[in-house]
C-alpha cells in the first residue's frame, strides 16, 4: 500500500514530477492554512469574498509551482506567494493590509472556521474565457470528467485538452490581472 | 465555483513544471550565442586575440564583466523565487565593483601622467558605447523572459540584476573585439555601458515583472 505522507516538500516534489494525486493532497493540506490567514485579515469582507481571494491564491500557486526549488522548504515559498497575492487581492478590493510572515505561523493554530462557501469571481472569470476553454475547466473541475471524456465530448484529442486546460488556467490569471487594473 | 472544483481542475493540469534553472539555460545560452555570432560577423574578433589573452589587464576585462554577468544571472534566479527577496545577497556584486575600482586606481598610478588622458578616451569610445547595449538586447530579454515565468516579489531589483546579467555578459562578448586593454578605458566605459543597460532594464522590470 502507498504510504500516506503529509510532508509538504514530498508532496510538492511529486506533484511537480506529474503526480496529480500528490498534488491534490498538497493543495488540500495547504488550503486550511491559507484560508485561516485570509479570514483573519479580511476585516469583515465576508466569507464568499474571502473564498474568492483564496481561489486567486491557489491559482497563483498553481501557475508558479515550478518556482519552488526541490530540496528547499515549501513554507517560506508558499507564504511568500500567498502574501504577494493576498495583499494584491485585498488592494483590488480597496483594502490595504499588512501581512507579516509571522501571521502564517499564528494561523496554524487558528480555527479555520466553517467550511468554505461557494465563491463567485472564478465562475464569472471562467465565463469570460468563453467557448471551449470555459467548457474544459467546467467539465474537469466541476464535473470531475477525465481528459478522455472531455476530449470525446468536445471532439478533441486528449493531448489537446491537456494543453487547452493549461492555457485556460493561465488565461484566468491574466483576466484577473486585467480586471484589477 | 467551489474551491474543491478549482483544486480538481488545477490537479489535472500537469503541464509547464520545468525548473527555473533549466529555463534560464535554454533562454540565455542561445541569446548569448546569437550576440556572439553577431559580433563576430559584423565587427569580428580582434586580430591579436590569442596574444592579448596573455596580458593581465586584457584578461581582467573578461573576468570583471563576466563576473558581473554571471552574478546577475545567478541572482536573477534567486529573485525569480517569491521568497528569494529575503535570501538574496548583493555583496558579491559590490565586491566586483570594488575590484574594478581597484584595477582602475592601479592603472592610474602605473600609467605615466602624460598617457592617462589618451588611454582614458581611447580610440573606440563610440563603438563601445553603441555595441555593448546592442549586444545586450537579446541576453537581457532572455533573462527578463525567464523572470516573467518566475514569481518575483521584487520586480525592480529583478529588473536590475537582469540588466547587470545581460549587460555584463555582453560586455564580455564585446571584449573579444575591443583592443583597448587599459583599465583606464574599460572600467569607466564598459561600466557606463552596463550601467545604462541596467537602468533601462530596471525600469522595464518594475513594470513587466509584476504578476
Amino acid at each position: 500500500m502507498e504510504r500516506q505522507s503529509d510532508d509538504w516538500e514530498q508532496l510538492l516534489a511529486a506533484a511537480n514530477a506529474g503526480d496529480g494525486r500528490a498534488y491534490t493532497r498538497f493543495l488540500h493540506a495547504v488550503s486550511p492554512v491559507l484560508r485561516g490567514v485570509i479570514r483573519a485579515k479580511s476585516g469583515g469582507l465576508g466569507e464568499a469574498s474571502c473564498e474568492d481571494v483564496m481561489q486567486e491564491v491557489l491559482l497563483a500557486i498553481h501557475l508558479k509551482r515550478h518556482t519552488w526549488q526541490v530540496g528547499s522548504p515549501v513554507r517560506p515559498w508558499l507564504y511568500a506567494i500567498t502574501r504577494y497575492k493576498v495583499i494584491d487581492a485585498f488592494r483590488a478590493r480597496g483594502r490595504r493590509i499588512d501581512l507579516p510572515i509571522e501571521d502564517f505561523v499564528d494561523s496554524l493554530a487558528a480555527d479555520p472556521g466553517p467550511d468554505p462557501t461557494e465563491a463567485a469571481d472564478m465562475a464569472k472569470m471562467i465565463g469570460m474565457l468563453g467557448g471551449r476553454s470555459a467548457e474544459i475547466v467546467r467539465k474537469i473541475g466541476m464535473e470531475g470528467a477525465s481528459f478522455a471524456e472531455t476530449g470525446k465530448a468536445l471532439d478533441m484529442t486528449e493531448g489537446a485538452v491537456r494543453v487547452a486546460l493549461h492555457r485556460a488556467l493561465k488565461n484566468l490569471a491574466a483576466l484577473r490581472e486585467r480586471h484589477v487594473k | 465555483m467551489k474551491t474543491e472544483d478549482l483544486i480538481r481542475a488545477l490537479a489535472a493540469d500537469t503541464q509547464d513544471t520545468r525548473p527555473m534553472a533549466a529555463r534560464m539555460l535554454t533562454a540565455l545560452v542561445p541569446a548569448l550565442l546569437v550576440s556572439l555570432a553577431a559580433l563576430w560577423l559584423v565587427l569580428g574578433f580582434r586580430a591579436d586575440l590569442g596574444k592579448s589573452l596573455l596580458i593581465t589587464d586584457s584578461i581582467m576585462r573578461f573576468v570583471l564583466t563576466g563576473a558581473v554577468g554571471l552574478l546577475g544571472a545567478r541572482i536573477a534566479l534567486v529573485l525569480a523565487r517569491p521568497e528569494g527577496r529575503d535570501e538574496v545577497r548583493l555583496w558579491p556584486l559590490v565586491a566586483v565593483a570594488i575590484a574594478a575600482f581597484a584595477v582602475l586606481v592601479w592603472a592610474f598610478v602605473t600609467t605615466p601622467p602624460e598617457g592617462v588622458q589618451m588611454k582614458l578616451v581611447g580610440k573606440t569610445l563610440t563603438t563601445c558605447m553603441i555595441t555593448i547595449p546592442l549586444l545586450s538586447i537579446l541576453p537581457v530579454t532572455a533573462i527578463m523572459w525567464v523572470l516573467r515565468q518566475g514569481a518575483t516579489t521584487a520586480p525592480m531589483l529583478a529588473g536590475l540584476v537582469a540588466g547587470l546579467g545581460g549587460g555584463g555578459l555582453s560586455a564580455a562578448i564585446y571584449a573579444l573585439h575591443c583592443t583597448e586593454d587599459s583599465p583606464l578605458f574599460y572600467v569607466p566605459w564598459y561600466g557606463l555601458a552596463i550601467a545604462g543597460v541596467t537602468l533601462v532594464s530596471t525600469m522595464i522590470g518594475a513594470r513587466l515583472l509584476r504578476w
